[in-house]
């Protein structure tokens, strides 16, 4: 305190101090400028701790060290003003990825672990180190000191839940039409459940430190053992117990690894046929997405035990489900797809409970769209439609919550879990928890049927279906937004952009007449 | 086989003898090789994997392969193509020798460091039996250890005697009803 300080620096300190920045900008101005804590401390003659805490919000400067740093800042503000980086978010994990400096990585570019500490950013254990040996959590994870941050606040079970409400809610809040019957714990388990989604993530994350790219690869790697585990953890107060290694009847078995079964899924392949994109016209077209397709028909009725023969209708009963030799009759409408796919032998096939289902539906009163079919023989156990719900409803409350927050590595992993648990539970050496290959035609057949569901929505609506294929392609004329909801949510259908011509919206003529 | 199932479908009980259930588990859990032995790539693949080791020359002789070593040169360098039988042969000497190789992990992995694995037993089709020959069977897991060693070594070299023994084994933690399992409609595990 040699220097005696003028009348005009006390002004300026009492000038910059009016307008100080709050502690995250303090905190950005300086990772801006790619400065390093000692730096700042140096010149403001502190201890590098005191930075941290100015840049955490723990104190705020005091004279003498007060003047030159809020001329740092102020001098940082016109270099990186507050629009030029995005402020770092508090630790969504993707934000956290831009600002990755310097974690000590090992040759195959993962984050390298050693004895446990604070971490010299955030003060809180972990076993990550920084290049120069000190503790930091890998690729900028710091906990962040924000607790409205949504991960690291984990719903304290001793508080009463009803003051309680962060632990985010896994379903979407219904609108409330009749009295909770849940139980709060059952709220808190599927909360726990949900939290293995997040974990998961961030663990994977931080291990690879920064890298999205590195901890996608890692989280798509134990999709399977993962999505069976929740799958288990769902079951854990399940009323009955499954079969996971029935004796499967021939007609599901594969004559050899490439071969398929017996059981045709009712893939769709329709083209209308009074449309043509060869011939020119000016027809508007959209080509429309159902989203997460394979994860809404985890809603289906499905098998519980071992497959049983029976024939006739014998093995047909709302609570039954399973596989059955039907002849279907004939489909008299070409302007909308055959529920049965596009076959083209005729005769008696093996088809899954839901393609029956829906065949029986549309042969009924309410749609009369053909002749029920002739069921020959079933392979059927009893069934319930709620097996997979608790595990539907998980994955997909995590969905919807990454697609809000923006958190491309949890969406793509929540993608990666069911659909390779769709693909795996049949025969699998991927997978050997289950061999249910009947499950998984259901499934399948189950996402067919929902997509004939929307086509048929469409054209009651005065749309025409120009095509519907595979499982979530549909091709509309007219103002499809009528109909359907626009977005990413799996009752909602977004705009489908791709390769190859027939994508987003286009052109096509018209053929003959078309008459619906 | 223990007790008084012996005589499976004299009831029209539908279902295969425990021991039979068991080589198949185990068969299940063998991979290897994808493309069949009259693909290019999977004669060349078994050739490679058969000539590697001195084991794969004598499983090429237990399979009954019995050529010049210019003849395998030629195979080898695919200038020439096996003949149907011997493709089959090599095909055959190819599983024999990949089962041998894979007995010691699944040995490993069955024994799950002494800890064991679960195995789901599915009792036997009742739907054709009439109703008063019916039993109350259910659905058995039990968590079998310390027969694996002696089942996949039953396995690997066809040792029927054995694997019935070793099912004996593994059944009678079932209770006092494990005798119904004696025959089962299919068992598995995940290991």
């Amino acid at each position: 305190m040699t220097e005696k300080l003028s009348v005009e620096a006390l002004l300026e300190e009492a000038r910059l101090n009016a307008s100080i920045p709050p502690p995250a900008e303090r905190l950005r101005l300086r990772e801006a400028a790619k400065l390093s804590r000692a730096q700042v401390a140096e010149t403001c003659d502190v201890g590098r701790s005191t930075v941290a805490n100015w840049e955490t919000g723990h104190s705020e400067p005091a004279p003498p060290a007060r003047l030159p740093y809020l001329r740092l800042l102020k001098g940082l503000a016109e270099i990186y003003p507050p629009d030029s980086a995005p402020v770092p978010a508090p630790a969504s994990v993707p934000a956290a990825f831009t600002a990755a400096p310097e974690t000590l990585r090992g040759p195959d570019g993962r984050a390298i672990e050693g004895d446990p500490g604070p971490c010299i950013r955030c003060g809180i254990e972990t076993t990550y180190q920084s290049t120069d040996g000190r503790p930091l959590h890998s690729g900028a994870m710091c906990q962040p000191a924000d607790p409205a941050a949504p991960q690291t606040t984990p719903p304290a079970p001793a508080a009463p839940a009803a003051t309680t409400p962060a632990p985010v809610s896994p379903t979407p809040a219904p609108v409330p039409s009749r009295p909770e019957r849940r139980a709060r714990s059952a709220a808190r388990a599927q909360a726990d459940t949900t939290a293995l989604i997040t974990r998961a993530v961030q663990d994977e994350a931080e291990r690879a430190g920064g890298d999205e790219e590195a901890a996608l690869k890692a989280l798509i790697k134990r999709a399977i053992p993962d999505v069976m585990h929740l799958f288990n953890e769902t079951r854990a107060t399940a009323r009955y117990d499954y079969t996971a290694y029935p004796a499967v009847p021939d007609v599901l078995k594969k004559p050899s690894k490439k071969d398929p079964d017996q059981i045709w899924e009712a893939r769709p392949k329709f083209h209308h046929p009074g449309y043509s994109l060869k011939v020119p016209g000016d027809v508007k077209v959209t080509a429309l997405d159902v989203n997460a397709a394979y994860l809404s028909a985890l809603k289906c009725w499905l098998p519980i035990g071992k497959l049983e023969h029976s024939t006739g209708t014998d093995g047909v009963d709302p609570k039954r489900s399973g596989v059955h030799l039907i002849t279907p009759g004939e489909w008299a409408h070409p302007h909308l797809p055959d529920p049965i796919g596009d076959r083209d032998e005729p005769g008696a096939l093996w088809v899954t409970n839901a393609t029956l289902r829906l065949l029986q539906r549309l042969s009924g009163p309410k749609y009369g769209l053909t002749d029920a079919p002739v069921i020959h023989e079933s392979w059927t156990s009893g069934a319930t439609e709620n097996f997979l719900d608790a595990l539907r409803k998980l994955l997909s409350a995590a969905r919807d919550e990454a697609i809000e927050n923006n958190d491309t590595l949890t969406l793509e992993y929540v993608k990666a879990m069911y659909s390779k648990f769709i693909s795996t539970m049949g025969e699998s050496i991927h997978n050997r928890e289950m061999v249910r290959p009947d499950w998984m035609h259901i499934i399948h057949s189950q996402a067919y049927a929902n997509l004939w569901g929307k086509a048929y929505k469409a054209s009651q609506a005065g749309l025409d279906v120009v095509a519907m294929m595979g499982t979530d392609e549909l091709h509309l004329t007219g103002d499809w937004r009528k109909v359907f909801p626009e977005g990413r949510g799996v009752s909602q259908m977004k705009v489908k952009h791709g390769e190859g011509k027939a994508t987003g919206e286009y052109t096509v003529g018209t053929v003959g007449s078309v008459d619906r | 086989m223990a007790g008084r199932w012996m005589d499976l479908g004299a009831l029209n009980a539908r279902g295969l003898p425990g021991a039979d259930a068991l080589g198949v588990a185990i068969e299940r859990m063998v991979t290897g090789i994808a493309s069949s032995v009259e693909s290019e790539r999977g004669l060349a693949a078994r050739l490679n994997y058969l000539t590697k080791t001195d084991a794969g020359y004598e499983a090429m002789d237990r399979a009954g392969i019995h050529v010049s070593p210019r003849t395998l040169m030629a195979w080898l360098a695919e200038e020439r193509i096996p003949s149907k039988a011997n493709r089959s042969r090599l095909d055959a000497a190819y599983w024999d020798l990949r089962r041998r190789n894979v007995a010691a992990d699944f040995k490993k992995r069955l024994n799950n460091h002494g800890r064991g694995t679960r195995v789901e037993i599915n009792p036997v089709d009742q739907t054709r039996v009439e109703g008063r020959h019916q039993r109350d069977l259910s659905s058995r897991s039990l968590n079998v250890r310390g027969v694996w060693d002696r089942a996949v070594d039953a396995w690997m070299n066809d040792d029927y005697e054995e694997l019935d023994a070793v099912w004996d084994d593994i059944i009678e933690d079932l209770g006092s009803e494990y005798d119904a399992y004696s025959n089962v409609s299919s068992i598995g595990w995940a290991a």
